[in-house]
């Protein structure tokens, strides 16, 4: 079994094998989908533009599992629409990350790599961790996906070979991508 | 060439067309949900992907239905 063998949707409904991006670093990110902007999905496409001529490829969840505080979230009504987070990369259907009805993407990916704990050096890991254990203690068990943008790196030969909690800004990856670039 | 980006089912961008539409200034619609090359001019331009954006020369342009930033860009 390889992350090659993965057949997954695209946000336009078209089936899309894991195979095409044999070759690429992978980033395979579960992302908010009731967030219009945070600031990761910014983070993302930074990193993405500054990679992608070299063979970074970023892949895009969509979920609705984790309850999503919107940043900055004003009252007034958004008079324009933004496309896909306001990033180019591509996007996929939105589907269940964690539990009984996880996709098998991301059964697979938390089987490769498990959960390590919050990266506490980071001001939210704290505040992750209590909102967590206050309203969703289930959440902290096993090695199952937590919260938005958990972040698997995958080499060029498909070997899923880190994980970064949601605590673990995407620019904090840059130097690993470009070991395996 | 007016150049106004859109994507699908956004009211915001009928708005944009419509009142072009009944000032009679003509335009092409580039559709940054149907058409990648689009969107990522349209990225380039504005460091997003926002619409509606309306520009007459690829580099000033406006976003959303502003109808008064709209006529000061297309001079009507």
């Amino acid at each position: 079994m390889s992350i090659y063998d993965f057949v997954v949707k695209t946000n336009k409904g078209v089936e899309k094998s894991l195979a095409d991006y044999k070759g690429k670093v992978l980033i395979v990110v579960n992302t908010a989908s009731k967030c219009g902007f945070t600031p990761q999905f910014k983070d993302l496409q930074d990193l993405y533009m500054k990679y992608k001529d070299k063979g970074l490829e970023i892949l895009g969840f969509p979920c609705n599992q984790f309850a999503g505080q919107e940043p900055g979230s004003n009252a007034e009504v958004q008079e324009f629409c933004r496309l896909n987070y306001g990033v180019t990369f591509q996007i996929f259907a939105k589907g269940d990350v964690r539990g009984d009805n996880a996709q098998p993407l991301f059964q697979y990916l938390t089987q490769q790599q498990g959960f390590k704990g919050f990266d506490t050096a980071h001001p939210n890991a704290a505040l992750l961790q209590k909102a967590l254990e206050e309203h969703f203690p289930e959440y902290l068990e096993g090695d199952s996906i937590k919260w938005n943008f958990t972040k698997f790196l995958i080499d060029r030969e498909g070997k899923v070979v880190a994980r970064f909690e949601p605590t673990t800004e995407p620019s904090a990856l840059a130097k690993e991508i470009e070991q395996l670039l | 060439m007016v150049k106004v980006y859109s994507i699908n089912e956004c009211p915001w961008c009928e708005k944009v067309k419509k009142y072009l539409k009944s000032k009679h200034v003509d335009f092409e619609e580039h559709n940054i949900e149907e058409n990648e090359a689009d969107r990522d001019a349209c990225y380039k331009l504005t460091g997003d992907t926002i619409v509606p954006i309306t520009t007459i020369d690829d580099k000033n342009y406006v976003v959303s239905f502003d109808k008064a930033k709209l006529d000061a860009l297309l001079g009507l």
